[in-house]
Formats: structure tokens, sequence, C-alpha cells
């Protein structure tokens, strides 16, 4: 069994609006699987995928270096964040600048004009990654006392939780690209039956969904489709855009091609609450949910 | 007597693009490595949206059509998804690039009217005037970024989703969330740009 570690916690500016069920739901499981986690003291936004084509690639990554530098303060080498875009940006910035000397020298000469400075090597790593290297699936299991028997589960990871990071060292090497299985381990630590559903790294369109959502909704309907017919009673995701894309773009993909569709999307996280005994409300943040897990929010305790 | 083939021989590409490219686009360096197999149009889920694929695209980066790839839809219906990245058997970091030219399109007045560089200007306006994305109020310049009776429709067209939000205590209601040291990230964000233009 590993052992007690702090993390620095990068939250993300969804965990203060459409992704705040993620958050609540990863701060009350994490020190049930003895893992401390300490914010950044006043982080800010990491740039997601369209700060590079707003602000450049410079400015970009000095938001990261800035949130980085922030991260040193709190003395963990390990920095923590349960948002894919968080994780792309934080990790992808880290890595760039460890490696590059005139990279560290040009964001360091930026930060210096709001008085701060990134000179330590720290790691940033993905909840997920965190889950499978660190904590294990084995200790998951043991914590789960209230078994989530008879809730089916379609493991939908998303891309960039995976992509391009999760096969690199750096990045852990705790998965796959194509066909993880992480996800439906931890469907299975918490109880619960993972269903044979095969797009489980498909992606929803993400910011693309949120600008054009009529460009979009043929990929989230695939992954619906691939749902329902797996007789899932949830979907699982751990990306906070994944989750709020699928679950808001139901009503509009139902209303485009003729379907029915009105399945929960919840995340890992929130089943791991209602498995380790955690409250409904307090720790799983069901009640966030726009499209409500019955069948799960009956299992809690 | 059939007539004269043209003679098309003597045409040779420009390269000046593509060198321009290989040396300001972040991963453009690794372009050269593309064999043209099209494993990257054939993984992209959203190749159906786009006027050409990445394959084509960079094709035509070679070709120095500057204007064709600078104005392509492409640039915008990319879904930063990094299948594509992940799939390349050459290692060619084809969203990178992908990303590095919607850049340029932005910065040189390319796509003004297009979706996605709005929503990015929003997204980049929020970021740097509060140092976090407030979603509620970046979709809302977004919106509007197209005029008001376009931005007043868009609106309406979201209405029911932003309540069952606000419903569900996912959109935030006041004033923005801010970091509290705005002055000290601008100044940073500042000299970044100053940084990436001089060098």
């Amino acid at each position: 069994m590993s052992e007690k570690k702090t993390y620095t916690y990068y939250p993300g500016c969804s965990s203060e609006a459409t992704g705040m069920h993620l958050d609540t739901s990863f701060r009350a499981v994490m020190p049930e699987l003895e893992r401390e986690i300490v914010d950044i003291d006043d982080w800010n936004c990491c740039g997601a995928s369209v700060g590079l084509i707003g602000g450049g690639a410079l400015p970009q990554t000095v938001l990261n270096g800035r949130n980085l530098a922030k991260a040193e303060e709190r003395g963990n080498t390990d920095v923590v964040t349960a948002c894919a875009a968080c994780y792309l940006n934080t990790h992808g910035n880290n890595e760039k600048i460890k490696e590059s000397a005139d990279l560290r020298g040009k964001v360091n000469e930026a930060l210096e004009a709001g008085g701060l400075k990134y000179s330590e090597d720290l790691q940033v790593h993905h909840a997920m990654e965190v889950l499978v290297n660190d904590v294990g699936m084995d200790k998951i299991k043991e914590r789960a006392t209230n078994k989530l028997e008879g809730l089916k589960v379609a493991g939908w990871v998303g891309c960039q939780t995976v992509r391009p990071f999760a096969m690199t060292d750096a990045g852990g090497n705790y998965d796959t690209y194509e066909d993880p299985e992480f996800l439906d381990d931890i469907t299975e630590a918490c109880g619960a039956e993972a269903t044979d559903f095969k797009p489980k790294t498909n992606c929803c369109g993400g910011s693309v969904a949120v600008m054009k959502p009529e460009k979009t909704l043929h990929l989230m309907q695939t992954i619906l489709e691939a749902a329902v017919e797996s007789g899932a009673d949830v979907v699982s995701t751990p990306c906070p855009l994944c989750q709020t894309n699928l679950e808001m773009y139901q009503e509009a993909i139902n209303k485009e091609f003729g379907t029915n569709y009105n399945i929960p999307v919840v995340f890992p996280t929130q089943l791991m609450a209602v498995a380790f005994g955690l409250d409904s409300k307090k720790a799983a943040a069901l009640h966030q949910n726009t499209i409500k897990a019955d069948k799960l929010e009956k299992m809690a305790k | 007597m059939t007539a004269q083939i043209p003679d098309q021989a003597t045409r040779k590409y420009d390269l000046k693009f593509a060198r321009w490219v290989r040396d300001n686009v972040p991963g453009g360096d690794k372009m050269n490595m593309c064999m043209q197999c099209g494993t990257c149009s054939g993984s992209c889920p959203n190749g159906t949206e786009m006027d050409v694929g990445p394959r084509k695209l960079f094709m035509m980066v070679r070709a120095g059509m500057k204007e064709e790839v600078l104005n392509s839809s492409t640039l915008w219906e990319c879904t930063s998804c990094y299948r594509c990245v992940a799939r390349c058997p050459r290692g060619v970091p084809v969203t990178y690039i992908v990303q590095g030219l919607a850049s340029v399109a932005a910065r040189e007045g390319y796509a003004p009217k297009i979706e996605n560089a709005n929503f990015a200007n929003s997204f980049w306006w929020s970021a740097n005037a509060f140092g976090k994305t407030d979603e509620r109020l970046v979709t809302m310049k977004y919106f509007f970024s197209f005029g008001l009776v376009e931005g007043v429709k868009k609106a309406l067209a979201n209405l029911k989703i932003a309540l069952g939000m606000v419903k569900a205590g996912r959109m935030h209601i006041g004033m923005p969330h801010k970091i509290k040291d705005t002055k000290g990230l601008q100044a940073m964000l500042k000299k970044a740009a100053e940084i990436e233009a001089r060098d």
C-alpha cells in the first residue's frame, strides 16, 4: 500500500460553474483514499483549447507558468487537476518549460513583471492517472463499502484525458489512447457493471460544440446511441466539458435526429462518492446533474 | 491531331509559406515528416465538417497556398481531440500545427467573421480581465460578437439550457469570479506578448 501523499490541486474555471459537481466529488473522495489536496493559491485560467488562438503561444504558456509558480509556493512536487483541458495545458506547458531553458527564461521574464518565478521541476498529474498509478484500484475497491450493485455504466473517457499524454513517460504511462480500461476498472471497483461501450475515446466536439453545436451534434449522437445500445443506466466520464456537452445537448439531439435520449451523465468521482457511502448531495453532488441519475441516487446512503 | 499538352512541368511550388510555417508555427518544423498517408484525415471525428482534411491542408501548405490555408474552415472545425497526433505514424503534431495556423489566421485578420475566432477572442478577454473564464460572460460576449439581433437570437436559443444550469447551481450568478492579483497577471501577459513580438 502506498503512503499518504499530498497533492497541490488546480481546480480550474469549470470547478466554479459547469463542473462544480466534479470538483465537489473529487474533493470528497481523495481524503477517503488517504490523499490530501491543497489548492493552488489564487490560481488562474489555463487558456483551454482556444487561448492560443486568442492570446498567442507565449501568453498561453505564461498563464500556465503563473499557476506553476503559485503551485511551487505550496511546497509539494506533485500537482493534480481533474479537468482535461487544465491538465492538457498545465502538464503540456510544464513539460515544455522543463525541456527548454530558453522557454523557462522567457516565462520567468514575463512572470517577473508580476513578481513571480517558476524555478522547480513540478510534476503535473491528471486525477485519473493518480487514481490508477498512485491510489490503485484495490484501494478504491476496498473503500467502496456501498457497492453499486446492478448499476450499468458506459465508461466514456473522451479525448484530452488520455490524449496526447496517457502513453508518455511524463504522463505516467497509465493507459492507452484508443481503448483505455481505467474507467471501467473504476466502475467495477465501485461494484457497478461496466457495459460493452465501444466509442470510449470519441470526441464530443469540445469547445466547437459550445460555439457551433449544429456542427458537432452528430458526434454526441454516436456516443449516446452506443451508450443506450450497451444497456447503460448512466454514462460516466471524467471530463467536465464532455459531461456538460453530453448532458445539455440531449434535447437538441433528440430534435435533430428524432431520438428519445434522456440518459444521465455522471463523473467517476460521483460514482465513487456514492460507493464510499458518502452524502449524495454534499459529497456526490448528484443534485447538480441536470438529467437526474435516479438509480444511482437511490443507492446513496 | 490532338491538342498540345499544356506545359505544366515547369510550374514550381512556392516554398516560402512552407518555410515560414516551419519556422514560425509551433510544431511546424515537424511538418516535413508528413508522408501524406491520410491517417490524420481518416481519424478526424469532425472531418466531414471541414473544407479539407488535415492531410490535404498540409499539402496545401507545401504548395504555397497561403490564402486558401488561412481561409480554410479546417482551422476552426478542429475539436482538439488529438487523435491524429496519437495515430500519426511519423510523429507529426497535427493538432498543434492546425491550432498554430488558426492562431496565425486570427492574428492576421483572416477569420474575423468566423465563430471560433470570435469565441477565442471572447475567451481570452475573460482570461485577461478576470484571470478566469466566466463561462456565462464569455458565451454572451461571443453571442453578441455577431451583432445585436443575432446575439439576442443565439441567447434565446440557449435560454432553456442556461436556466437548467442555473437551477442545477452550475451557472454562476452575480459578479464574475476574479483572481486576487489581476493586475499582476495582466502585467505578465502584457510582458509575454512583448517578448513574443520581440523574439
